[in-house]
């Protein structure tokens, strides 16, 4: 057969060599261009009847300010017996009825089963038999490089769309998807990601690395960079998803020390408690080394294995303690309880900044004990000096929270002070957080000027730099049409760490006089500086964009003035409440405390973390009708095991919180670095 | 010329017998080829039969016409057919520049009817730098087509595509698009080249408010990123550089809320290409002028005995309320809390949608719906009652 078709082979060329033979090098050029052409067209043929036209019926037009189209999509058949694959995207509009059309144009009712959220796909169900299952390509022989060919149904109801491309990446996203430079766009979006020979990739999702949103990475959309799931991962899952259980991301339960997903190490800072780590016996500490049969030195790589865990996965983990080496294999679970810290009952001394460095034994002054708390029940006294926690000698009050923090309530622990130039060690039980503000709040003594730093010239300090500002001024803000005033106190001595109390007006008003007038006295007695932000319009008040610019000026005064980063605190009233608290779930790692007066937590807060402390106040007027609402609310925040206080203020109504209001509010600012 | 007419003649004899020969490889190769990739070294064999084969059939076929052969030779053929236009515009976010090609070699340019073109004279410049004026000779707004004449002097003549030859190819295919897409080839530099496949041949329906285009009807998507501010006018060939379609103007799709990447195939084009050249061409009548904007709606779902639920989102989804007792709708079996999907075939999306298409009933009609029962899909007929208007 071989010999024979070399032999026509042969035979055409010398019947045409002598017309154009200079031309040959083309020719083969052009053969190979058609082959390949040839083989996209098989491949789309053979993967076309598992790949159904999906259709939708009513929902929501647009989720989170992106506008959703309601045209066709596609999915993919994983089953003969109805079971379809589809992008999560395709169902974001919750619609009321979901229709899958088959290759051979039968028409069917579908639901939709469960949704995967860690690889973003939804299951369908539709009542058939005899589909036709798509053909996964195996994972190893998915190569950077080779054709990858993507196929969806939304362009035309009778033939599939098409994009040609090659396999831009493997294992992307966290370990989870195929990059491809075909064209990815909601036309294929959970569709088919197909290799030469018609077995299918992955199935087609809109992704991003950076963000998690169900619309991430749909900016995306036919620029080069697109993202498939790979299709054996798929099948590997799809038992669970039958059952109807939303798959949601695999947890081990621990964080690390450093921030530095790249450059840092793999020593973890916590581990959660009763976590599947706390119950295969890991400690804060432990040094995390191969996951996964993966030898891991880095944040990121451990992300890597991570990544594509879902709930029910196994994790193979090592770690070193020392010298020791510990080994476990856990089964991770979609949800930890609740982190509490534990609470001693102590305010700390806040010590003045730069009086040269911490001596080891000093440990960390006691400001005052909060009455019937567990200090309080073991003794400890203002300006008595806790100097071990937990066998951790103490060197700052951030550390010692930090320590406080890492016991549970009803947790034994030791505690060594020192009284009177003598040591000695207690056992206190800790509690959680009291519900309650002191009532009465001695301040902190900050020193004046005059007496921690030599005299100098009225604006100038002895090293030359500009002296901040004090007492209340403001500016504008041109470019974004915002502008802020602030307060701060007369009396205001950069060698002491003041709280910045965040003001953000309701729509309407600025408020400025009155919460000025409210505050001022409240400001220079506890070391608060007042900062009020202005939206670009008063009237309609404050819009997300403005997010931003909160965020901005925020930071730079933090840079400008000696603040205390456990003491931020955003501040809103009214309907400025939902901006305010958008704005705190946000940016956890900036506002640490959320202050609503006479508004509600509008959004479902996030999961409290050790890492973020947060902590909230709610404040209103026993005659105003959000009174039983608020209260409630302070509850469930404490259900889900944030510090939260409530306070009532006699016979007032809806309207911004009187001088009693202010001095509770004042007394719970004053009081954030509780521990 | 007459011997190699002949050498034409006898060579096309030879490729007769050729093909076939050909054909029967092919189908051979075919058969083969699971046995045949078991090895490389017979799969090598294979892969110089084939190529010698196509070397054949190519150079015969071929060599008679001035089609190119290879991607890069396309491309040196297509570029001087293709030119740079320059008119009105450059305000705001109107680009002042476009895309053209000739279809005669005396000068006549197809592009696409556009702003651009709202200018006395327009300035068009050849992929040598050879710079001219042209004056707008005809154009059909409902196709986006427009046909320029050059100012060139007597007896000029230019590489062209002509428009009778266009083809149409299938889904897969791979395509060259050619266009000065963003303004970037400058004075003698020729147009900018993208390459992609044939993602779908599809219909774009203007009317229906999803593609904000003045041309209704068949495209060819590309998978390429084609339609860029500018590139209107521009053509897509075969990757041989058979004309395939011109490239239109840039077009959002409301239905996935996504940038078209398409051209319009030149056969839909070349009889009026042809008819404003010749000076025989008359202005199709718009099918849609005729219609007032607002068309009261004449039918209404009470006439068949059935109420909507209460219309108060985008899409709310059209259940059916409520049937009145002994009423066409109950006839049928229909039921409240029945979900309406189709009505004659066209998919419900709200219940806006099933007002606008029972509106657009006539009577003597029938109204054939399918309706979601559970997980059922369910179908009924109701005939259109007659209404006096």
């Amino acid at each position: 057969m071989m010999k024979r078709l070399v032999l026509i082979a042969l035979m055409c060329l010398s019947a045409t060599v002598g017309v154009q033979p200079a031309f040959a090098w083309q020719s083969t050029a052009q053969q190979l261009e058609e082959l390949e052409e040839r083989a996209f067209k098989q491949a789309v043929s053979q993967v076309a009847p598992s790949l159904v036209r999906i259709e939708t019926v009513g929902g929501l037009d647009q989720v989170q300010n992106f506008l959703l189209g309601n045209g066709p999509t596609t999915g993919v058949v994983v089953s003969a017996d109805g079971y379809v694959i589809s992008s999560s995207f395709n169902f974001l509009s919750k619609p009321a009825s979901i229709l899958v059309t088959t290759t051979d144009g039968k028409r069917l009712a579908a639901k939709a089963i469960a949704n995967d959220t860690v690889r973003m796909l939804t299951l369908l169900k539709v009542e058939a038999d005899g589909l036709v299952p798509a053909r996964p390509t195996a994972k190893p022989s998915i190569r950077v490089g080779q054709w990858a060919i993507a196929v969806g149904r939304a362009l035309d109801a009778n033939s599939p769309n098409v994009s040609v491309g090659i396999v831009s990446a493997v294992n992307r996203v966290w370990g989870k998807a195929i990059q491809t430079d075909a064209k990815i766009s909601p036309v294929n979006y959970g569709g088919a990601l197909v290799d030469v020979d018609g077995s299918v990739m992955g199935v087609l999702v809109p992704l991003s690395p950076q963000d998690n949103s169900p619309v991430a990475g749909v900016e995306w959309y036919d620029s080069g960079i697109g993202f498939a799931i790979p299709l054996v991962d798929v099948l590997a899952t799809l038992d669970r998803l039958k059952q109807g259980k939303d798959l949601r991301p695999g947890l081990a339960g621990f964080n690390f020390s450093s921030t530095d997903m790249f450059g840092g190490d793999t020593k973890i800072d916590r581990v959660r408690y009763d976590s599947p780590m706390y119950r295969a016996g890991f400690k804060d500490g432990d040094l995390i080394v191969e996951l996964d049969g993966h030898k891991v030195t880095r944040p990121a790589q451990v992300r890597h294995v991570l990544g594509s865990k879902i709930e029910g996965d196994k994790l193979a983990i090592a770690i070193k303690r020392g010298d020791e080496t510990k080994q476990a294999d856990l089964t991770l679970v979609d949800e930890l309880p609740p982190f509490e810290a534990g609470f001693l009952g102590v305010l700390p001394t806040r010590e003045k900044i730069g009086s040269g460095p911490p001596t080891v034994d000093e440990g960390v002054g006691v400001r005052w004990v909060y009455p019937d708390s567990p200090a309080s029940k073991i003794g400890l006294k203002p300006r008595d000096r806790i100097v071990k926690f937990r066998d951790q000698t103490l060197t700052s009050a951030a550390q010692l929270i930090d320590q406080v923090s890492r016991v549970r309530p009803s947790e034994k622990t030791v505690i060594v002070i020192r009284r009177d130039g003598k040591e000695q060690s207690l056992e206190a039980t800790l509690v959680g957080y009291p519900e309650d503000l002191p009532k009465d709040l001695p301040t902190s003594a900050i020193e004046s000027v005059a007496e921690t730093e030599p005299k100098a010239s009225d604006e100038r300090k002895v090293d030359g730099s500009e002296k901040p500002r004090t007492g209340r001024f403001g500016e504008e803000v041109a470019e974004s049409k915002n502008a802020w005033w602030a307060f701060v106190p007369e009396s205001y001595n950069p060698a002491y760490a003041y709280s910045l109390l965040v003001w953000l007006h309701p729509p309407g008003d600025t408020l400025e006089a009155t919460v000025y007038d409210s505050w001022k006295t409240e400001a220079e007695r506890r070391g608060i500086v007042l900062l009020g932000l202005k939206a670009a319009n008063v009237g309609p008040g404050w819009q997300a964009n403005e997010a931003e610019f909160v965020h901005e000026t925020v930071v730079s005064f933090q840079k400008k003035y000696s603040i205390d980063a456990g003491r931020v605190v955003l501040h809103g009233y009214d309907k400025s409440g939902p901006f305010a608290t958008h704005l705190a779930f946000k940016h956890r790692d900036l506002f640490r405390g959320l202050l609503l007066a006479a508004s509600a937590v509008s959004e479902r807060p996030p999961e409290n973390l050790p890492e973020y402390r947060l902590q909230f106040q709610l404040i209103c007027g026993s005659k105003d009708p959000a009174h039983p609402i608020l209260e409630r609310m302070a509850n469930s925040l404490r259900g889900i095991k944030y510090p939260a206080n409530f306070t009532s203020l006699s016979d007032l109504e809806h309207r911004y919180p009187n001088a009693d209001g202010v001095d509770a509010m004042a007394r719970w600012i004053d009081s954030l670095d509780r521990l | 010329m007459q011997s190699a007419e002949c050498k034409v003649q006898s060579a096309e004899c030879k490729v007769q017998s050729v093909e076939q020969t050909a054909r029967q490889i092919c189908l051979a190769v075919r058969f083969q080829m699971p046995s045949a990739l078991r090895s490389a070294r017979s799969r090598s064999i294979m892969h110089f039969a084939l190529c010698t084969l196509h070397f054949a059939l190519c150079t015969v076929l071929f060599q008679s016409s001035t089609h190119a052969q290879s991607t890069r030779d396309t491309i040196a053929v297509v570029q001087p057919k293709v030119v740079k236009i320059f008119g009105a515009g450059g305000i705001k976010s109107l680009a002042s520049h476009g895309t053209g090609f000739f279809v005669s070699k005396e000068g006549h340019i197809a592009t696409t009817w556009s702003h651009v073109l709202d200018a006395d004279q327009v300035r068009v410049v050849l992929s040598d730098g050879r710079r001219y004026l042209a004056r707008v000779l005809g154009a059909e707004p409902q196709l986006a087509l427009a046909v320029l004449k050059l100012n060139s002097e007597e007896g000029a003549e230019f590489p062209f595509f002509n428009p009778d030859e266009a083809v149409s190819a299938g889904t897969g295919t791979r395509v060259l698009g050619f266009s000065n897409m963003f303004n970037v080839a400058a004075g003698d530099e020729p147009v900018s080249v993208v390459h992609g496949v044939i993602a779908a041949k599809t219909i774009i329906e203007a009317r229906r408010g999803v593609f904000d285009s003045p041309y209704s009807g068949p495209v060819f998507v590309v998978d390429g990123v084609t339609n860029n501010s500018g590139a209107a006018g521009g053509v897509l060939t075969t990757r041989d550089g058979m004309l395939l379609g011109m490239i239109g103007l840039e077009l959002r799709n409301a239905k996935t809320n996504t940038w078209m990447n398409y051209a319009i195939p030149v056969k839909e084009l070349s009889s009026p290409i042809q008819q404003i050249i010749s000076g025989k061409f008359e202005r199709k009548k718009d099918p849609n002028e005729d219609e007032p904007s607002l068309k009261p709606r004449r039918y209404k779902p009470l006439d068949f005995g059935f109420l909507m639920v209460p219309d108060v989102v985008e899409r709310t989804p059209a259940f059916i309320d409520s049937i009145q007792a002994a009423s066409a709708a109950a006839k049928v079996g229909l039921r409240p809390d029945d979900l309406v999907l189709f009505i004659n075939d066209e998919l419900i999306q709200s219940c806006r949608a099933l007002q606008d298409a029972i509106g657009r009933l006539e009577s003597g009609d029938q109204l054939r719906l399918v309706v979601r029962r559970g997980n059922e899909l369910v179908n009924v007929e109701i005939p259109v009652p007659r209404k006096k208007d």
